[in-house]
């Protein structure tokens, strides 16, 4: 039997702690409540393809709005959103009603996937907050898809505007693109020390720190985040495993989860998450003759995709490519229960994984699960397999 | 183009089916002129579709909500996916071992029926193969999502049709866009050639029909309702299957005409019309017998249907069909299911539950649609201000397993049983 890692054994715990509690207190974290207190402006955001440098260039904070990270009775979010729906947009959107997001100024979504924009119907009617705001997102990565979602990101830029009463320049939008460029980079860092044999840090702390990027300023994550670089760079703990997987879906914000999987042998070794990798992937390019909305457009609609977008091979080439550098034995996909996009992908990343001998367990799971007992036998079999296939 | 002489099983029963039903109707001296159109029609998609791999003619599966006036203006046969689904329930019954066989190409039992059972379909050589897949993301993330699989089991190439979300100038000029690409796709893969002057006469007729859409519903709000208990399914099949055909104009005007002679007659649809209805989105196919059924041995007519029958303001111009049809996308009843839910679409639904004179609200809560169920409480407190009560039912539009016939009969009773005491 292998080992993984501990906090107190192979990351930096001071660091993890400050990570952690940003997270155990979210919504309402010491961050985000101070900024308020400062009279900063507090906008929500709803999925990885609303531009979170414009809402920063504006003067306010992002904040990304998420569920409860862990397994939770979600009785107002299915009355409101019926039962059918991704436990991942009621679970959001019971906390929007029960008050936690009480303190935003600002709800601003895109048309990414059915829960998505429901989500964005729901709160602008039950949870209403003084600006909302809905985008439309193409499917396509062509260039006309990229003008039109150009269009959508000026038309959100007027509306920040209007609403906030500033002017967003040029010189701002290049500031907070250097601001999340460096925050790219340095999770690119930290990614990057997952592609060793030994990682000094494990998928579970890695989601610690992925959730807690979009729950505090981007100055003071990125101030934590170097520091928790410098602390693994000197740290001579290990982790090891019997197995190094790739974990896949949408969103996971419940680092239980991945611990479990972990606990029982599993390196967890890099990910495809919108709460993961995809969140922090490719960085703002704007070169010398592009404005530099349009660059935000192009980073937005041309990143490492969700599954909402066409055609799939451009996440399964990003998957594969995953899968080569982080030398990835096997991939767990989690698709929470009625997520269709990721549901109606599943036979064909089945098949894109089985063509390049890649082993897949494909998990039905609800958003916030820390991974139950089933589950987890079928964990531990399937690291099994893997591990018989190294040998 | 490949063509292969065998008629797969399921459009041959369908066709059957329709045919009885045609004779039957030919046979009841009460039997609707407009009925009798409409059977013919399906007679005639379903004989098209039958013998197109005979005839060497190209077929095209699309899905829900798409354009198909460019099919039919380029001489393509269409396949509608969610509708031949939907008929195959309704005539047939048969489903189980079409959602089978979709459950072993490992689609998971959340994603919606019809998409499932079509999977099925296409995998067991139950429907023609299609020499290209056509999708789009009208209506919701299935839709969107189900090109490629079907792509891969029918292996025919495919175009995604990408309709943006909101309806800015923008947005309207990228789905024409998209269009003209669809069609240089369909040149390309059929070597049929875009007949822009059949589709700007399918456009003409398309506008006429929207139009009569429109005259038709008016006459709806007559007491007693002059159109029968679940009537707006047959409004709904004409435009999803016929839209900008000549003979779905005839129908609708014939539709039309009868209607305006019943309301002028006050003549209703049931002998006594006791509650009048309104339909939030679609009641499973395979019980639309019985439903039919019960409403007329309650009194109960659906007279209204925002999200089926509620068009758009605004006309089509032939002399600009491509913009035409992207505007119709906007136009549709349906659309603002696949836009936002504005505060004018829920308050269109309380308008209607006014204007129709609606005793209560049927919610068919088909389990695999989430989009639509999202919305059950925000129309159930909209409505809730008009004091019109609301039945949810749970239920799947084509997989029997989910209600059945007694489940439902007992539910729908102590509704009526609850509108009768609210008198």
């Amino acid at each position: 039997m292998s080992t993984v890692c501990a906090d107190s054994k192979c990351a930096s715990p001071g660091m993890m702690q400050r990570f952690r509690e940003a997270n155990r207190t979210f919504p309402k974290s010491p961050e985000i409540l101070s900024a308020k207190a400062r009279g900063q402006k507090v906008m929500g955001w709803v999925c990885t393809y609303v531009p979170e440098e414009l809402l920063h260039a504006a003067g306010a904070l992002p904040v990304r709005i998420s569920g409860y990270a862990k397994e939770t009775d979600l009785q107002d979010g299915t009355a409101y959103f019926y039962v059918n729906n991704c436990s991942f947009a009621r679970s959001c959107l019971q906390l929007g009603l029960r008050g936690d997001y009480d303190y935003l100024d600002g709800f601003v979504a895109g048309s990414t996937c059915d829960a998505a924009r429901r989500l964005f119907d729901l709160w602008r009617h039950y949870v209403p907050v003084p600006f909302s705001h809905v985008m439309t997102v193409p499917r396509k990565y062509s260039e006309r898809a990229l003008d039109l979602y150009l269009s959508q990101v000026v038309q959100l830029k007027k509306g920040l505007e209007a609403y906030l009463n500033v002017e967003i320049t040029d010189e701002s939008l290049m500031k907070s693109i250097g601001l999340y460029n460096e925050s790219r980079s340095l999770l690119k860092a930290l990614n990057d020390l997952r592609k060793l044999g030994e990682p000094p840090i494990n998928g579970s702390q890695t989601i610690e720190v992925m959730n807690a990027s979009a729950r505090m300023p981007k100055e003071t994550f990125n101030d934590l985040l170097r520091e928790l670089l410098r602390d693994l760079e000197h740290s001579k703990q290990r982790g090891k495993g019997r197995a190094r997987v790739m974990i896949a879906g949408s969103a996971l914000n419940n680092a239980e989860f991945i611990q479990s999987i972990e606990q029982i042998g599993g390196l967890v070794v890099t990910d495809e998450l919108c709460t993961g990798t995809r969140y922090g992937a490719d960085p703002v390019a704007v070169s010398d003759h592009d404005e530099p909305l349009r660059a935000i457009a192009r980073r937005y609609l041309h990143n490492f995709p969700c599954a909402r977008m066409y055609p799939s091979e451009e996440r399964f080439q990003r998957m594969l490519n995953l899968i080569r550098e982080f030398r990835v034995d096997g991939v767990i996909s989690q698709t929470i229960r009625y997520c269709s996009p990721y549901s109606n992908d599943l036979p064909l990343l089945s098949d894109v994984l089985n063509r390049n001998g890649i082993p897949m367990l494909s998990l039905d799971v609800e958003y916030g699960t820390s991974g139950s007992g089933q589950i987890l036998t079928r964990v531990q079999a399937f690291l099994e397999m893997l591990e018989a296939r190294r040998k | 183009m490949t063509t292969t002489a065998k008629t797969p099983d399921r459009i041959d029963a369908i066709l059957r089916a329709c045919r009885l039903m045609l004779r039957m109707n030919k046979a009841r001296p009460d039997a609707r002129k407009s009925e009798v159109l409409y059977y013919e029609m399906l007679i005639d998609y379903c004989t098209q579709l039958a013998t197109a791999r005979q005839q060497g003619r190209f077929i095209a599966a699309h899905t829900v909500f798409f354009p198909s006036e460019i099919l039919y203006a380029m001489d393509i046969v269409p396949m509608h996916t969610e509708t031949t689904s939907w008929m195959t329930a309704l005539f047939l019954g048969e489903y189980a071992d079409l959602l089978a066989a979709g459950a072993e190409q490992g689609l998971s039992s959340e994603i919606c029926s019809p998409h499932r059972g079509l999977a099925g379909a296409l995998t067991i050589g139950a429907l023609p193969r299609p020499d290209v897949v056509l999708w789009s993301n009208m209506v919701c993330d299935n839709t969107a999502k189900c090109g490629e699989l079907l792509m891969r089991i029918t292996a025919s190439p495919g175009f995604f049709l990408d309709r943006p979300f909101q309806r800015s100038e923008a947005e309207v000029q990228y789905f024409v866009e998209e269009l003209r690409d669809m069609i240089a796709f369909l040149e390309l893969q059929s070597g049929l050639k875009m007949d822009w002057d059949k589709l700007s006469e399918t456009v003409r007729h398309m506008d006429e029909q929207i139009e009569l859409f429109r005259d038709i519903n008016r006459l709806r709000q007559a007491v007693p309702s002059p159109f029968h208990p679940l009537g707006f399914l047959e409004l709904v099949t004409v435009d999803y299957l016929f839209p900008g055909r000549p003979k779905a104009t005839e129908y609708l005007r014939t539709l039309r005409d009868e209607l305006a002679a019943a309301v002028a007659e006050h003549r209703g649809a049931v002998p006594e019309e006791r509650y009048r209805l309104m339909t939030l989105f679609m009641p499973p196919m395979y019980l639309i017998g019985f439903l039919e059924k019960l409403s007329r041995e309650y009194g109960a007519v659906s007279v209204t249907e925002p999200f089926f029958c509620n068009w758009g303001e605004g006309r089509l111009d032939r002399k600009k069909p491509l913009e035409s049809i992207a505007q119709k996308s906007y136009m549709l009843p349906e659309s603002h299911m696949f836009g936002p839910m504005s505060d004018k679409a829920i308050s269109e639904i309380v308008d209607s539950a006014r204007r129709y004179q609606v005793d209560g609200a049927i919610y068919y809560a088909d389990v695999g649609c989430r989009h639509t169920c999202a919305t059950i409480k925000l129309f159930r407190d909209a409505l809730s201000d008009l004091d019109v009560p609301v039945l949810t039912v749970d239920c799947d539009v084509v997989d029997p397993t989910v209600t059945s016939e007694g489940e439902m009969r007992e539910k729908l009773e102590r509704f009526f049983e609850l509108l009768e005491d609210r008198r």
